[in-house]
């Protein structure tokens, strides 16, 4: 009796090592990709994950999960996104040439048109142009987004379509431009906003949507 | 006989609730620095939340995030081309 018990509870342990081995391999490998997909080195995620194989390894995981989320990640250094190309300098709108584009990634099957909203302002833009200006004194020039603030600046900011999706460079205004809160800066160049919610221009708090 | 079973069941509620509070403390901690990847990531924080679910919880976050498309972008994305040749 007592040597059945044994054998149920060694047949118990190893079926969780079992599940505990799946697991931990699991983790590991999307670990791996999610540190990949931040720019990191993606062994940095594994080995996170094969320190919790270690007693005191758990803790160690948990402090490199927070270091993980409040770092700088290399992916947020890189100066542009996927089909969109920054521009030179600032003033007019700048077209690129589409032999200077590299093809997007995913391009998005819904070619809606854009519209910025809140406070006061109602933008709405589509595709026609590969990018719009946005100033807070327009010239009435094509591609003019013009949104009249003091906080915006002359020019502000830049809008890029491309393959269904929407791309913002910052062009070094003092008001600043937010991306759901984070600071979009100059050196940043084009990023993508397609499922950005809230873009903050100046002091303009603008929702971003479809119409 | 009634005390004792009131006292059995005053005793399993106060564990079962330790248990639960102690459970939602260690899950802050996972919570927390999860919500800011996901948002830097693009997706909602409260797919963090996942982390309530016990076991499995932290499995579905991690596999949102390792096999989902980032809608804020991917540092594997190739190198931008300059705008004019």
């Amino acid at each position: 009796m007592m040597g059945f018990d044994i054998a149920a509870l060694l047949g118990a342990l190893g079926l969780g090592s079992a599940f505990a081995l799946v697991g931990v391999v699991l983790a590991g490998w999307m670990c791996w990709r999610i540190a990949d997909k931040a720019g990191l080195p993606g062994w940095t995620g594994l080995g996170a994950i094969l320190l919790t194989l270690t007693g005191i390894g758990s803790l160690v995981s948990l402090i490199l999960l927070w270091v993980f989320a409040f770092m700088r990640w290399p992916r947020d250094g890189a100066p542009a996104v996927v089909g969109f190309a920054p521009a030179p300098g600032g003033g007019a709108p700048v077209v690129s040439s589409p032999a200077s584009l590299p093809p997007p990634s995913r391009a998005l099957a819904d070619r809606r048109g854009w519209k910025l909203t809140g406070n006061g302002v109602a933008l709405a833009f589509d595709d026609t142009h590969a990018a719009y200006l946005l100033t807070g004194e327009g010239s009435g020039a094509p591609g003019e987004l013009m949104v009249a603030d003091p906080s915006v600046g002359r020019p502000h900011a830049r809008l890029l379509t491309a393959a269904g999706r929407l791309g913002l460079e910052d062009l070094g205004t003092p008001g600043g431009t937010l991306i759901d809160g984070a600071r979009l800066l100059p050196e940043h160049g084009p990023r993508d906003i397609t499922a950005a919610r809230t873009v903050r221009f100046g002091t303009l708090d603008l929702s971003l949507g479809r119409p | 006989m009634w005390t004792l079973i009131a006292w059995l069941v005053g005793l399993g509620t106060f564990f079962l609730m330790a248990l639960l509070v102690v459970h939602v403390l260690f899950a802050l901690l996972l919570i927390v620095p999860t919500w800011r990847i996901c948002e830097r990531a693009g997706y909602s924080g409260l797919l963090s939340l996942f982390h309530l679910l016990p076991v499995l919880g932290s499995f579905i976050v991690m596999a949102v995030l390792a096999f989902g498309d980032w809608p804020k972008g991917e540092g594997k994305a190739p190198a931008p081309q300059p705008a004019r040749p």
